[in-house]
């Protein structure tokens, strides 16, 4: 009896290059030698990485950059311990820009040199038993879940995707401590998270967040869900639109990044990219970040997280971290006449 | 300061969450609410001033904002400027109604009809 071909499941993949005639063919490539196995993804910089990695589930980033050592520990660094990490550089290349990578590979110069990379990113893909466990929202309560989790004293992660967004919520020592869910973090997030109705979770390891956002009690926090529910639902009952915020967002076109900067508070630059004018960007942030720093003391509201700006078409977010000073701006495509 | 804005602006307290809010026409006059003991009017107004400035950088830069807000660990300030130079500034904690509405109190403020 002739054996059947055993189909694998499909795999995603981004591939970063900033040569796009590079991103092109190594994505054909490994398009062709997956037999369309993987679903492949591709940015030609830091920032459009990050974009992609905000919104898909990506299970291996293939950094073949030729760009600053800086710029691939800043992505490096930003990834999650369960993504698969590979760098592929010139041999000289390889040393300084692979630090933090699962595995990397020299730069091929010949078809037969991007099969055995090829070849070593399937055996990456395959290299360890993800731990945790998935599962479907329809089938199990996520506020059990996460009531399990905490009364288990447990440290994870749970990511939840839903539609064409990414969730995530971390739980350490049985508190829930940080959630995100697109743009928003904090309670709200971790509220509009929990008004997801359909979509699949998956337990992950834990990981330290960058920052922590919630410092309330997870018995509070699963109160304060079931309360909205109930208040969504009495809506419905009663006739008013039962649409939730992550159901509208759904609908909303992407924002899509326009800038990024990332400089020390004394305005030595680590990462820019499209910045119209760098020493202005630059010197706005420090403004900012210092004038607000001395205000913090009168306002008696803790910590400044950001500053975020409403533009006639996005908004853009300023960081002032004690070792950097961060800025994003993100475009909003018009919105779509309804027909 | 017109009859129907003041009975809005004398709204906006009681959204809960609220903890201050305070408005500035271009003439300098300032009329604002808060919690006596924690943002007493003085120092709404005190504040009100010093966004201010903390907006001049960035309107000076190509980027046009409409309005700021500045997220803090225990309250959300919002800080909007008109093109005629009336400013509005609220104080919302997080996670409430009021930080919840802050966008559309900024919209309605935005388009009030105002001279």
């Amino acid at each position: 009896m002739a054996a059947e071909k055993e189909i694998k499941p499909e795999r995603r993949v981004l591939i970063v290059d900033d040569d796009r005639d590079d991103l092109a063919m190594v994505g054909d490539a490994f398009r062709a030698l997956s037999e369309n196995r993987w679903q492949i993804h591709t940015a030609a910089s830091v920032a459009e990485a990050l974009t992609i990695l905000a919104g898909e589930k990506i299970e291996l980033v293939l950094l073949a950059v030729n760009s600053p050592v800086l710029e691939v520990s800043l992505l490096l660094g930003s990834l999650g311990r369960h993504l698969k990490k590979a760098v592929m550089a010139s041999a000289a290349a390889g040393d300084q820009r692979a630090a933090g990578a699962d595995l990397f590979v020299e730069k091929p110069v010949s078809p037969e040199g991007l099969k055995s990379v090829f070849a070593g990113l399937c055996q990456l893909l395959d290299w360890t038993t993800p731990q945790g466990f998935q599962g479907v929202l329809r089938r199990v309560g996520l506020p059990d879940l996460i009531q399990m989790e905490c009364l288990g004293r447990n440290s994870s992660i749970l990511e939840l995707y839903h539609e064409h967004s990414l969730g995530r919520i971390y739980i350490e020592n049985g508190q829930v401590i940080h959630a995100v869910c697109g743009e928003i973090f904090g309670e709200r997030a971790f509220q509009k998270l929990l008004t997801l109705t359909g979509g699949t979770f998956e337990l992950r390891e834990f990981e330290l967040p960058s920052e922590r956002t919630i410092n309330r009690t997870w018995e509070f926090l699963l109160g304060e869900a079931a309360r909205q529910r109930e208040q969504l639902n009495l809506r419905a009952r009663s006739g008013e639109s039962t649409f939730t915020g992550a159901e509208a967002s759904s609908s909303e076109p992407a924002n899509r990044a326009a800038e990024m900067l990332v400089c020390t508070s004394t305005g030595a630059v680590l990462y820019h990219w499209q910045c119209p004018d760098l020493p202005a960007r630059v010197a706005l942030l420090q403004t900012v970040a210092r004038r607000a720093e001395s205000l913090i003391p009168e306002l008696q509201l803790g910590k400044l997280d950001r500053l975020e700006i409403q533009l006639p078409g996005g908004r853009a977010v300023l960081q002032p971290r004690a070792d950097r000073l961060v800025f994003v701006r993100v475009t909003r495509p018009p919105a779509q006449p309804q027909t | 300061m017109k009859a129907d804005f003041k009975t809005w602006f004398a709204t906006l307290p009681a959204v809960p969450g609220m903890l201050a809010c305070g408005v500035r026409r271009p003439d300098g006059k300032y009329a604002g609410y808060g919690d006596e003991k924690n943002y007493p009017a003085e120092k709404i107004e005190k504040l009100l001033g010093r966004f201010s400035e903390l907006h001049e950088p960035l309107t000076a830069t190509d980027l046009s904002p409409r309005w700021t807000t500045w997220a803090f660990e225990y309250g959300q300030l919002r800080f909007v400027q008109r093109p005629d130079q009336w400013l509005l500034l609220l104080l919302a904690s997080p996670e409430t109604e009021a930080a919840h509405e802050l966008d559309r109190i900024s919209e309605d403020f935005l388009a009030h009809p105002l001279k």
